[in-house]
């Protein structure tokens, strides 16, 4: 591979091949599961839930937070999110840094020119530039005399991405305090099909041996390449390697199908259920939609 | 292309499901007909392979990368109905573990990429390489064209999806609740990047993988589970009902009793259906009465009426009262777990 285009002596610019990026990419799958797992093993509120009814929950607690729609709701139920992922021994810092670096940064730019009188009309709250030939007409849209930031644009951004916040900590809080079995084991619970959770639950598990294989392809290619190379056999790489895996997945599909049906299995999947609701858990749940409720109430009072 | 949750109303996130659901269901029924007990493991591995592939960085000219979504490979590869089954999967093993996607948004997210992409690929691949010779030139070219026109039709709908929101869902002063664009913005800005970027790295991946397989393993191609599963004519007549189903559906959710939270207020209506239905001017008018008789306070970014200053303490007072119980019992019950569990350990 062009590793040379990985060192930039003039730019002094590191930039890395797309071999190194995928097998970062595939490592970092792999760290933030053993991440999740120790959290989920550790001991704590989350943790000591029922899944059925963490789940329920975790999707009511989304459904408020969608909800809401003042600012002080949103500020209040994300630190009440936090709290719960400080008593479920979540490091706090982690989390923020997941949530709260990942999401104004992406949904923030999203966000940022609705903020502009001259892509969301509203009234000035802070005028940064006087045009002098405002009053222009481009089509259906005017260029105004100012360039200001609106106070509907501000209020409108600040609330969606304490939304967007709100809506990611909580999957992420489910995700870091749940192993995935039980977490299927939530989801059976809420109706969703046997076969969907399964086909879930097994994929999880093969996705780490295709992660695998997909990573030492890579790793050969990264390591017998020398000098450079164009994009499109870059590209015609990146298609091989892909087919290979395919070909690899099928041999892969029917060594699973030989092996589930050697240990009996006819097409209809079954799973051991060994869960079972606490009274603290259905307490939790009803806390939790009250809490909700208030929330909402109190949203739609302010605003 | 994924959408994160917040993004889409909840009436809007309900559609989505309310789509899915017959497709998933076909889709299952189809598969399952062919593949009996192979169903489970051959979907699991191309669901664990579809999520794989969107993971490989795909160089582009420019020495970037980008990621496609594999949607298309698929579709030649199993055929639509199995493809939107291991797409869906991995989304949600996507939207579950890193959050890539939203929970409630997850019926649009797959019916984008799960369900678009692949049908709409092997649509054009089938109509215009299907009866061609295994190792013809024609299939790979037609799976990249299929490719780049399904995923550009995805990001029409994906902006469609996102730009009915502001018309649909703003407060009384114009702020909008969900994604702040409108449908002229969206679609056209999602339709830039998906036709620039996101479309040759689809097709190249489409193009590459089908010419792969012509070239050492012809028969991958022509034993299609997909050719067994159902004459592509016959599909596409049942898909067209979900797809009517839902441009008719997404405005009906808007106006269903969820909507009310959406609370596009009944001019809003007015203005982007041309008529209020008469349930929901009744439903508006009994709402607002009963916040009338709360004496709603005004948004702390309007300017307050003094008179109102009165009113707010009390609210504000039950606001500290409300967030102190909350926070004590999460609490009181992280504690009670706590020792629970310790409880059951030295039990062991």
């Amino acid at each position: 591979m062009c590793e040379t285009d990985v060192f930039r002596p003039r730019g002094g610019k590191v930039r890395r091949s797309f071999v190194e990026k995928t097998i970062d990419g595939f490592s970092q799958v792999l760290m933030n599961d053993f991440y999740a797992e120790r959290i989920a093993a550790s001991r704590g509120l989350m943790q000591g839930l029922h899944p059925g009814s963490k789940v329920v929950t975790t999707l009511l607690l989304i459904l408020v937070a969608v909800c809401l729609r003042s600012w002080p709701a949103l500020v209040l139920l994300n630190l009440w999110i936090l709290l719960l992922a400080y008593v479920s021994a979540v490091p706090l810092l982690t989390f923020l840094k997941r949530v709260w670096l990942v999401v104004p940064v992406f949904t923030g730019v999203v966000v940022l020119p609705t903020i502009f009188n001259v892509v969301l009309p509203g009234d000035p709250l802070l005028v940064l530039f006087h045009f002098s030939g405002g009053g222009h007409h481009f089509g259906p849209w005017m260029l105004p005399n100012v360039l200001a930031i609106t106070k509907q644009g501000v209020h409108g951004a600040v609330i969606f991405v304490l939304r967007v916040g709100a809506c990611v900590s909580l999957s992420v809080l489910l995700t870091l305090t749940t192993r995935w079995t039980y977490l299927m084991r939530g989801l059976s619970m809420i109706k969703i099909p046997t076969l969907f959770t399964m086909i879930l639950e097994m994929t999880y598990r093969y996705i780490y041996v295709l992660l695998n294989s997909a990573s030492e392809m890579f790793l050969a290619r990264k390591s017998r390449t020398v000098g450079k190379t164009s994009t499109r056999e870059k590209q015609r790489f990146v298609g091989s390697a892909m087919g290979v895996l395919w070909a690899k997945s099928i041999v892969l599909s029917d060594e699973v199908h030989a092996a589930m049906i050697s240990r009996g299995y006819r097409g209809t999947p079954r799973t051991l259920a060994n869960f079972k609701l606490r009274r603290l858990d259905w307490f939790w749940a009803v806390f939790t939609a009250l809490a909700g409720i208030m929330l909402l109430g109190g949203d739609r009072l302010v605003s | 292309m994924h959408i994160p949750d917040g993004y889409l109303s909840p009436a809007t996130c309900a559609v989505g499901y309310v789509g899915m659901l017959p497709i998933w269901a076909t889709a299952v029924k189809k598969v399952k007909k062919t593949l009996n007990s192979k169903l489970i493991p051959l979907m699991v591995i191309g669901s664990a392979f579809s999520f794989v592939i969107m993971m490989f960085n795909v160089p582009i000219p420019g020495g970037t990368t980008a990621h496609a979504v594999g949607g298309g490979i698929l579709a030649v590869l199993l055929g639509p109905w199995a493809a939107a089954i291991c797409v869906s999967t991995a989304l949600a093993i996507q939207a579950l573990m890193f959050g890539d996607g939203g929970i409630f948004c997850y019926g649009f997210n797959c019916f984008n990429m799960a369900v678009v992409i692949p049908f709409v690929t092997w649509f054009i691949y089938q109509r215009m390489a299907g009866k061609t010779e295994v190792t013809s030139s024609k299939r790979w070219i037609w799976g990249a064209i299929g490719s780049y026109i399904a995923i550009n039709v995805a990001a029409c709908c994906n902006g469609t999806e996102l730009g009915l929101q502001p018309l649909l869902f703003h407060t009384a002063q114009g702020v909008p609740l969900y994604c702040p664009y409108p449908i002229w913005v969206s679609v056209p800005a999602m339709l830039l990047a998906h036709a620039l970027m996101a479309g040759p790295v689809e097709a190249i991946v489409t193009g590459l993988v089908t010419r792969y397989f012509q070239v050492t393993n012809p028969s991958v191609i022509v034993d299609q589970i997909a050719a067994k599963v159902e004459p592509v004519k016959a599909a596409f007549n049942k898909l067209w009902f979900v797809i009517i189903g839902l441009i008719v559906l997404v405005p009906l959710g808007l106006l269903a009793p969820g909507g009310a939270f959406g609370e596009g207020s009944a001019d809003d209506i007015k203005a982007a259906l041309g008529y209020v239905p008469a349930g929901l001017a009744a439903l508006g008018d009994r709402y607002h009465a009963l916040l009338q008789d709360y004496g709603v306070p005004n948004s702390p970014f309007s300017a307050d009426a003094p008179d109102l200053f009165h009113q707010s303490v009390g609210y504000y007072v039950a606001a500290v009262v409300g967030i102190a119980v909350i926070a004590g019992l999460t609490l009181l019950i992280s504690k009670l777990i706590a020792s629970k569990e310790a409880g059951n350990q030295q039990g062991h």
